[in-house]
This record gives structure tokens, sequence and C-alpha cells, in this order.
């Protein structure tokens, strides 16, 4: 069974950090464990598109075509983050950083941040779900306070009670779920998959009330406007590897979260409520993102703040609803998984390199780390939407599902917002990446792990652009027996 | 007998709104997860849910003893003064408490509960300990408020899970205690870290982080 490689190698990674003390050697056994947990979630999610889904463990793990792309996106990113781990750990040891204790403590907190989030979407039940997913905040505030500096245990503090305090009120709408479930005169569960086929009998109202509670709560987690506030701090101050998992694949497991719950309130007939929620705070999302990335000076905030910015967009495509939507939004989130990822490592050589996150004083990225810069300079056009990156295909997917569908006031929001993002970064990063190099400063070797990182990055984020256009039909029925449940 | 239980609670969130230093806030945290025990014992005793009585020794044995002698230890250690630092006063706190305990009546009126039933007088005070949880993580300076905070947010949830819906399935309640648990343990690993690098745990103070 894949499922439980894909759950049992991270575990017993965590377990294999308190017996190999040297993290050199544990980085590449960190590796090639990421290797087996991507090869094997690719496997499952080809068993998934076969049969229609996996039950395992008396009905604990419930895997359908909707949590198996989210596996494959972590795993996607998991490895990427592992490979790059090795080198960027290495370096911070070698700098007298961290101590060599330390950078076992972060493959141990690593393994478990990365089990946690492969928990989220594998379980059945919406109460461990909950559980899951409040266990990924606490052990990636260890890594947001990693350093142990004043700026990211403040980030760690802002992180930890924002998030702790919306996820009661996801506990709330969970609990309100369960209740409607059980005056209608069922026995007691909170199964996902017991409650959806008989989601059209339950009582609409606690139903509608239970998802504002679940949007709110879960929607802190995922960094939906206007409650995003603790992301850019916690997304900036976090070790540059995580950083990309928090970005990346974090804000999806809560997205993912949503869309159960949102599910089944689709089944019991409430999709204009659902759709219009998802939208407004999509929108919003976008337009505060897109203040803040004009102003931003910092780096890692900026990319932080262009999250918030994505998650808006995969919102709108969820909300939207048609196949076309959803599956742009699908691919949204591993296009933007992918590319986010690709960035923030580039940043984190970047800052690693000039010791400093201010993008008005970095200049001539592009000759002291020739390979960063370059990749950072694609990766930049391909997270504004470029083509013929593959964030291109998902957005315009969207867009066109938003014409489609007659709201041309969220498409005409969506295509002006963009522009706008656009700009700001074509400005923000042709200052930094080219012009001279500072004094003192000369041009550096990139370690082999951190160049094939960027390779396999950039190959996923153009090929799939590439391949996208080609099998799109496919995608579509896909997409729509994934709506069908 | 529940009525009274259900005073009391209420009755107890109030001396926590009130409350002006760290120990008497504490104290009555104790309080609250005492009745909140009894509440699920009557709870358990109704339904004959051998599950419920479980979750009961649950809360008693976390809320009650662990979490508070935790909090008491490491508002010891940290060696701050006691003061909570409230930006509102405890009148204007208490008017605030009253207005949230109205608004939930009236939610769990809308939701159906009924009126003047016992079960939505339970609905009501649990919504007022999530909304009076929410209150003082936000009106009070010191972090540790806001651990208090979200420990009370959490008391509500529970008192509403056990009255309205006979508990969650128990491994998932289970699971939910140990979370709370662990929670509360690494957020007090982090007010230690906030009072060894600063030199203060007054969360309006942290403010490198902007824009």
């Amino acid at each position: 069974m894949a499922i439980f490689i894909i759950l049992g190698v991270p575990l017993l990674l965590a377990i294999g950090t308190f017996f190999v003390k040297r993290e050199r050697f544990f980085g590449v056994i960190n590796c090639v464990g990421y290797f087996a947990v991507l090869w094997a979630s690719i496997a499952m999610c080809r068993e998934v598109v076969l049969t229609g889904y996996i039950q395992a463990l008396s009905n604990f793990i419930y895997l359908d075509l909707l949590s198996s792309v989210f596996i494959v996106v972590t795993s996607v990113v998991a490895i990427a983050a592992a490979l790059y781990s090795i080198a960027y750990i290495r370096k911070d040891v070698e700098q007298k950083i961290i101590s060599e204790r330390k950078a076992s403590f972060f493959y141990l907190l690593f393994n478990l941040f990365c089990f946690s989030m492969f928990l989220v979407p594998a379980v059945n039940s919406l109460g461990i779900l909950w559980v899951a997913i409040e266990m990924t905040t606490l052990i990636s505030a260890f890594l947001v306070g990693f350093y142990n500096s004043k700026e990211s245990v403040e980030a760690a503090w802002k992180y930890i009670i924002i998030c702790s305090a919306g996820i009661v009120l996801a506990l709330l709408g969970t609990i309100l779920f369960s209740y409607a479930f059980s005056v209608s005169g069922l026995s007691k569960s909170l199964n996902w998959s017991d409650m959806v086929p008989v989601a059209h009998i339950l009582d609409k109202n606690v139903l509608k009330v239970a998802f504002i509670f679940i949007l709110v709560g879960y929607g802190t987690k995922a960094g939906l406007a206007p409650m995003h506030t603790w992301l850019p701090d916690a997304h900036s101050q976090a070790v540059a590897p995580i950083s990309a998992l928090l970005s990346g694949v974090l804000l999806k497991t809560a997205v993912y979260a949503i869309l159960r719950f949102g599910m089944i309130l689709i089944k019991s007939g409430e999709i204009v409520f659902f759709a219009h929620l998802m939208i407004l705070f999509g929108v919003i999302s976008l337009v505060i993102s897109s203040g803040f990335i004009l102003v931003q000076k910092d780096l890692k905030r900026l990319l932080a703040y262009s999250s918030i910015e994505h998650i808006g967009v995969i919102s709108i495509g969820f909300g939207l609803g048609s196949p076309l939507a959803v599956l742009g939004a699908i691919l949204h989130v591993f296009n933007h998984a992918v590319t986010k990822s690709l960035m923030f490592f580039g940043a984190g050589n970047i800052v690693s390199a000039y010791k400093k996150h201010n993008m008005n004083t970095i200049r001539g990225v592009i000759k002291a780390l020739p390979f960063t810069g370059i990749a950072v300079f694609l990766g930049m056009f391909a997270l504004t939407g470029f083509p013929p990156f593959s964030i291109f295909i998902s957005e315009i997917m969207i867009i066109m599902a938003a014409f489609v569908q007659g709201y041309y006031f969220v498409a005409a929001l969506l295509l002006l917002f963009l522009a706008v993002i656009f700009g700001a970064f074509i400005f923000r990063f042709g200052k930094m990446l080219f012009g001279n190099l500072p004094k003192g400063m000369v041009a550096q070797g990139e370690p082999l792990s951190g160049k094939l990182v960027f390779l396999f990055l950039f190959f996923l984020m153009c090929g799939v652009g590439i391949v996208l256009v080609f099998k799109s039909k496919d995608l579509l029925w896909l997409t729509q027996r994934l709506l069908q449940g | 007998m529940q009525g009274i239980i259900l005073f009391l609670l209420l009755a107890s969130t109030y001396l926590m709104i009130i409350a002006k230093r760290m120990p008497a806030l504490i104290r009555s945290f104790r309080y609250q997860s005492l009745f909140l025990f009894l509440a699920t014992l009557l709870a358990a005793f109704h339904e004959k849910q051998i599950e419920l009585y479980l979750v009961a020794m649950m809360i008693i044995f976390l809320k009650v003893f662990l979490i508070p002698y935790f909090l008491n230890v490491t508002a010891k250690r940290i060696k701050v003064d006691e003061n909570l630092g409230l930006f509102v006063n405890p009148q204007l706190s208490l008017v605030f408490a009253l207005i949230f305990t109205y608004c939930s009546w009236v939610l769990s009126v809308n939701l159906g509960f009924g009126q003047g039933s016992l079960q939505s007088m339970a609905v009501t005070v649990a919504f007022s300990l999530i909304f009076n949880g929410a209150f003082l993580m936000i009106s009070r300076m010191k972090a540790f408020t806001q651990v208090v905070g979200i420990l009370v947010m959490e008391n509500g949830i529970f008192l509403f899970a056990s009255s309205v819906s006979g508990g969650m399935p128990f491994f998932a309640e289970i699971a939910v205690f140990f979370d709370v648990f662990v929670s509360v343990v690494i957020m007090g690993v982090f007010v230690f870290r906030i009072n060894k690098l600063f030199t203060h745990i007054d969360v309006n103070k942290l403010s490198r982080l902007k824009g």
C-alpha cells in the first residue's frame, strides 16, 4: 500500500535523526526517503484514478482524487525542500550559525512537519483533520522561530497564537457540522465519507453558519485576507526550505480542509452561498496583497504577500465551481507550489550571500550568483503569469471560466490586479537582479544539490505549462469526476 | 442542577474578565474548568455514555490540574510583574462581556436551539465563553493572557460539543485533548523564549515586523 510508505517514511526518518548524528550524511538519506515518497504518491495517484477511491485501516484513511492531488503536490515540494536543505543546512553549520545538534533537530522537525502535512489529506474523520492541521501549526512554529532571533521568535509567537485562535473557530464549525449530522437521526460520526451521501437531508441553516466558522478558521491558516496578518512574518522569518514548504504546501492543506466542508455544503444544495463566500474572500485577498506588494521592500515578505495573492486566485477558482474553473484552481495549487518553492529557494540563496533582506540595497544578483539569478529571473516571470509557464495556463482557465459564467466584474478585477502585481514584480526584481556588484562581492560557486533543485522545479514549471495544453480534455473529465465526489 | 452549573461557569468567566493579576486569572480558569467537568459529568449521567465519563476524567486531569499547574510554574519562573496590563479597564470589560453573552443568546436562538430550554442555555454559555476568550486575547498586554484566552475558547467548545451532540466521536475527542495540551506546552516554551530575548512578555511591544 502506497499510503503507508507516504506516511511511514517521514516518521522513520524522524526517528532516524536520533541515531544518525552527522547532518551531511543524514541530508542525503532524507533525500532518498522523500524520493521514495514521491514515487509512492504518484503510484497512489494512479491507483485512485483507476479505482475511484482507497480506504484503509478500517475507514481511518480515505483517499479520493482530491486528496491524492494534494498529496502529490506535498511530496513534490517535500523532495525539493529536502534536496535544497542539504546545501543550505551544511552552509549554516560551516558558518557556525547553528550547531551540528541543532541541524539534526532541524531534520527532526522537517520530517514531523512533512508527516503532519501528509496526514491532513489522508484522514477521513473531520475531527482528526482538525488535529492534523493544528499539528502542522505547532511543529512549524519551531521552524519559524528556528534561528532564535528577536524577529523570528516574534513571528513564531504571532503565528502560533493567531492560527490557534483561528483554528478554534474551525473546531466549532466542525462540531456544528457533526451536530447537523446527529440531529437528522443518524449515528454519531465525523467521517467525511459518511456525511457526503446524506448531505441533502441535513439542516441547511446550521450548515451555513458552520461553514462561515470553517471558512474563517481554516481561512486564517490558508492566509485568506483579512486573516492573513501572521503570514508575511512567519514566511519571511522561517528557514528558507521551510518557507517553501509553508508557502507551497501548508496554505494548501488549509484550502483542502475548506474544500472538504465546502463539498458537503454543495451537496446539500447551497452552492451559491459557497461560491459567493469563496469569491468574496478571494477578491479581498487579491486586493489587499497587491497593495502590499506595490510598496514592499523586503524580498521574502514580497514573496509571502504574493502567496496571499495566489491563494486568492485559487479561492476564486474553487468558488466559480465549473469544471474549467476547478481544474484551473487545482492546477494553480500545483503550479504555485512549484514556482513559489523555486522563488523561496532563490531568495534563500540571495539572502545568505548578501546577508540582507532589503531589495533596494541588493544589486547585481545575476553577476554574484549566476545560476540562482537566472532561475529567479525566470521564476519571476512564471510567478506573475507569463506564458509559456504553467501559472499562465491555470490563471487563464480561471479567468475564462469567470467570463463564461458571467462574473465579468470578478474577471475584470482579476485581470487588473494581476497586471498591477506583474508591474510591481518587474520593477522590484529588475533593479535587484541587474546592476553592478557591490564592492567586496565576488561571483560565487553554487553547490550541485542546489542547482539540481532549480532544474527539477524549472522542468516542472515549464514542462507542465506546455504539456497541459494538449491534455486538457482528459483533465477536464477527471475534474468532473472529482466534483461528483 | 444543570442550570446552576451553567450559571457558575458564566460567573467564573466574568471573574476572569475582571481579573487584574496573573494568579487570579489562573485560579478563575481552574474554577471554570472544574465547572466544565461537573457539566460534562452531568451530561454523561443523563445520556448514560461511558465515553463522556472518560472525557470528564480527561477534563479534570488536564484542565483542572495539569494545565493550571504548568501555567503557575511558568509564571513563577519567568519572574515578570504579575499585572496583566489591561487595555480595557475591568468595568468596561464586564460591560463587553455582558454584551457578548446577549449576542450569544441571540445566536443560539437563531441556530434553532429553542428558547428557554436547558440546551439553549448551555449553547448560550458556550458561545459566550468563546467570545469572552477571544476578548481576553485581544484586550490584555501579557503574552500569558493570550494562552489563557485560547484555553477559555476551547472550554466553550467542549461545553458546546457535550451539550449539543453528546460529544464528538471518542477518538477525535481524545486527539483534540492531547493537541490542546501540547499546544499549551509549546506556547509556554515560546513565552520563555520571548522573556529571554526581550526581557518582557508584553505582546504590544512585539512590533519589529511591519508592512
